[in-house]
């Protein structure tokens, strides 16, 4: 839109959520025909169960990234937030209210120190959150210095059940997508959405500018907290080295589901199958028999190429003249 | 009726730039107060301060008698002050309705936005603009997809749903066609009648004349007047704003500067080059256009002789944007070819059309024409960078900087420091920042699209001498203008576009401002605004 066209506007969104969900399509496909039993109860189930914090992360990112910022402290907040609450809960069911708060309480406390770092002192977000992400993963290291702790097993078992069918993991998946439906409707995403896109002019426009960016990076903290949840419902121990991965692995799903990084643009819809595209893709490359050792390597290129494709659209808008 | 507003020794400093050194105005409530100046004057900087957006070195705002402390748009807000302002706070992603209650969103007390709510207000507020979006509100259409005058009623009707005692219109007609301004004009009009106090900056006199009540007159940062428009005439309210003795008009571009001559070998040699291309005697065709089409072009066909002047005119945004966009390589042409000096000019790209020798000065300054954030410096010597690289890879920091220098000073550039980013700089010496950039380039073709958009009078003669001294070098000019007495003064000839296609050819003595009204408007009775 900021091109020499300035009237001319390409439905960008609409068409990258027509990328993303026909890479969701191939990659179902793919993965059926490579895992023999993929629609099996089973297979779906404790597939589902991995998607989930991903998921949730991603939605957290989504949000911090229409904001106009950015958070690598994300992945950092999901592993302190599993120990602090698997050192609470301990395998005792009657603790769990309290895990869940003190994860939550994490994530908001983590989310609102980014928000401070980027919105009042005025660091640039990936530097900062890059170096909270230190702290984050510092302190989780002193609460659970090794794998360990346990999660009561009714959790890990409600977490892989089905209702009427139904695994709960997916239900969890379409909780956090009705979340995001719910917030989009609050003015905290509408003010997210305008200092995305144009700083200034939510200033001019009486927008809390620095609210507005404190509340994405906690919102994205509390989606982490959300994630770490998963985490220990799906492993049942706590790990203190589990968010590593998923940090950059939110904002592939992001760029997949078609939010712009520079903000202001997308949704968190897209994110939801961007991340599941992504874990798919570990999926599949596992099933197609990659040896091993060329096992990242391919993961790695296919995930180039998922992002390639969810930014043609983008690439058309940039030039129109090309 | 007493003083609604009044502020007096405001002042604030921009890097090296006293913008406003002891501002004054003092208005009434019921009164459209219009503030006048020459660019530079500091008549945008006095409207952000009331607005919030700027918040004064020193000074004291006085609202119904009280003093106003006004830190911020919200503090601005709480008095009952709106802006429209001339850079638009509009944010394009989101939709006309939520641009129009950005900020003040209606909501439950939870913070859930109610949005019938928020579409009754938006329509209540654009309701009264409905002609000038042909009858229908584009409500839930994203901001970005409207055209700039609708954008800039956008902005108005936001200002309005704010529902202030104050308004301040910052150039707020500059992209408007004129039924878009009578209806603006209205419903100030109206605002006026219920007793708001209209804020009015205008670079369009007669615009002033037929709406404001009074005028405070600005001149480097300071008050030097306020006027009764009914008793002032036109003359007499240009001296006021002029009454330094005018700025000499700009030196031809080619003039070879004295200053600079045989202090580098690099810039010395850079200026003696011969001009690319230079064969054409003055007179003879350079460009020639035959059958260019684009997306939203048609076939358009038209011929320029070096050292001529031609305009384009009609009803805006007919093509004429995109005509210079096409000539400079920046759009992609389906149809067609486009000749200098007899050989086909290489249009994929617009750096391959600078290559070779066509200029573009395009109509959105801030987000084409320059890098609002770097230096003034750094601006003026980027296009032409190639030329005084040496061995097309290393650069003099002196060079650069007695290239950036040379333009200064011939073009009049009001600045204070060569590193002073180019966004501190009033919008005239903006533009003259971008006019510069290209001369030192020396193109054969200059395309300009509306470069006297938004600039004081002062200025535009300024830019008018550039644009004829550009013609008397033999460049090939390209004029595109909303202003047809722009076009009337400075065209050997003017093109009238309509839909993307030229529909009439005026020359000489039949380029007149009625003519080129009746001409742009005889072939649009479809067009209701």
């Amino acid at each position: 839109m900021r091109g020499l066209f300035p009237g001319v506007r390409l439905p960008g969104v609409q068409l990258s959520g027509a990328a993303t969900v026909a890479m969701l399509v191939v990659a179902v496909v793919v993965n059926s025909a490579l895992q023999p039993n993929f629609w099996s109860g089973y297979a779906l189930t404790s597939n589902f169960a991995t998607f989930v914090p991903l998921v949730a992360i991603a939605v957290g990112q989504t949000v911090v990234v229409l904001s106009g910022g950015i958070d690598l402290s994300l992945g950092a907040q999901v592993t302190l937030a599993s120990v602090v609450a698997v050192r609470i809960v301990d395998g005792q069911l009657d603790r769990l209210p309290q895990a869940v708060a003190a994860a939550l309480g994490v994530g908001l406390v983590c989310g609102a120190l980014n928000g401070l770092v980027v919105a009042l002192v005025r660091l640039q977000p990936i530097v900062a959150t890059f170096a909270t992400s230190f702290v984050f993963s510092g302190l989780a290291l002193v609460v659970l210095p090794t794998p360990g702790g346990s999660v009561p097993l009714e959790v890990t078992t409600a977490y892989r059940a089905a209702v009427l069918g139904v695994p709960v993991a997916l239900l969890a998946i379409l909780g956090l997508a009705l979340l995001w439906w719910v917030l989009r409707r609050h003015r905290v995403l509408r003010h997210v959405y305008a200092v995305g896109g144009d700083p200034e002019a939510a200033y001019a426009s009486l927008v809390p500018v620095a609210r507005t960016r404190i509340s994405a990076y906690v919102l994205g903290g509390l989606f982490a907290a959300l994630a770490a949840l998963a985490v220990l419902a799906n492993t049942g121990s706590g790990d203190p080295f589990v968010g590593n991965e998923l940090t950059l692995a939110s904002v592939a799903a992001v760029v997949i589901g078609g939010t712009s990084l520079a903000g202001g643009r997308g949704g968190a819809g897209g994110s939801i199958l961007g991340a599941i595209v992504l874990a798919l893709v570990t999926n599949i490359v596992f099933f197609a028999d990659v040896p091993t050792t060329y096992r990242q390597l391919v993961n790695g290129a296919v995930i180039i190429l998922a992002l390639a494709l969810a930014g043609i659209p983008a690439l058309q808008k940039r030039r129109p003249a090309a | 009726m007493s003083a609604l507003l009044e502020m007096t020794g405001v002042r604030k400093r921009y890097g090296g730039v006293q913008a406003l050194d002891g501002a004054s105005l003092t208005a009434l409530r019921g009164e459209v107060h219009a503030l006048l100046g020459p660019n530079g004057s500091g008549k945008s900087t006095l409207d952000k301060t009331l607005a919030g957006t700027v918040v004064p070195d020193s000074g004291e705002i006085r609202i119904d008698g009280a003093q106003a402390r006004i830190g911020g748009p919200r503090d601005a807000h709480a008095l009952g002050v709106a802006a429209v302002y001339q850079q638009l706070s509009i944010v394009g992603d989101l939709t006309v309705t939520q641009n129009v209650v950005l900020g003040l969103e209606p909501a439950r007390r939870s913070g859930f936005l109610d949005h019938r709510a928020a579409r009754d207000r938006a329509a209540t507020a654009l309701e009264r603009f409905a002609a000038a979006f042909s009858g229908r509100l584009p409500l839930d259409r994203p901001a970005a997809s409207l055209r700039p005058g609708e954008q800039q009623i956008v902005e108005v009707a936001k200002a309005l749903a704010r529902d202030p005692r104050i308004l301040v219109l910052d150039e707020a007609t500059a992209s408007l066609h004129k039924e878009q301004v009578e209806v603006l004009f209205e419903v100030v009009r109206e605002l006026r009648a219920a007793g708001v106090l209209v804020v009015f900056t205008s670079h369009r006199l007669d615009e002033v004349f037929a709406l404001c009540d009074r005028a405070t007159v600005l001149r480097n940062g300071r008050t030097v007047a306020t006027v009764d428009l009914s008793s002032t005439s036109e003359d007499a309210l240009v001296r006021l704003m002029v009454a330094a003795p005018r700025p000499e008009p700009a030196s031809p571009p080619e003039a070879p500067h004295r200053a600079s001559a045989g202090t580098s070998a690099a810039a010395h040699g850079a200026r003696e080059a011969p001009v690319r291309g230079g064969t054409a005697e003055p007179g003879a065709v350079a460009l020639e256009v035959r059958g260019l089409t684009t997306d939203r072009l048609r076939d358009v066909d038209f011929t320029v002789r070096a050292g001529e002047v031609l305009g384009l005119g009609g009803l805006q945004g007919q093509g004429q944007s995109e005509l210079l966009l096409a000539l400079f390589g920046a759009a992609r042409i389906t149809a067609g070819d486009v000749l200098l000096d007899g050989e086909a000019l290489p249009l994929t790209s617009p750096a391959r059309a600078a290559r070779a020798g066509v200029a573009l000065v395009p109509g959105d300054r801030a987000r084409q024409g320059m890098f609002a954030s770097r230096p003034i410096q750094e601006n003026l010597s980027l296009a032409s960078m190639r030329r005084r690289a040496r061995m097309k890879l290393a650069l003099s920091a002196p060079a650069e900087r007695r290239a950036a220098r040379s333009m200064v000073e011939r073009l009049g550039i009001k600045i204070g420091s060569l590193n002073d980013p180019v966004a501190t700089l009033s919008g005239g010496n903006q533009q003259k920042v971008v006019i510069g950039k290209w001369l030192l380039d020396r193109p054969r073709v200059v395309l300009l699209d509306d470069p006297a958009k938004g600039v004081d009078v002062a200025a535009k003669e300024e830019i008018y001498a550039i644009i004829r001294g550009l013609a008397a070098e033999g460049a090939v000019v390209i004029l595109n203008s909303s202003d047809n007495r722009e076009l009337t003064e400075l065209s050997d000839r003017v093109l009238v576009l309509f839909e993307g296609a030229v529909a009439e050819e005026l020359t000489a003595a039949a380029i007149t401002e009625n003519r080129l009204v009746s001409s742009a408007l005889r072939l649009a009775p479809g067009e209701t605004l």
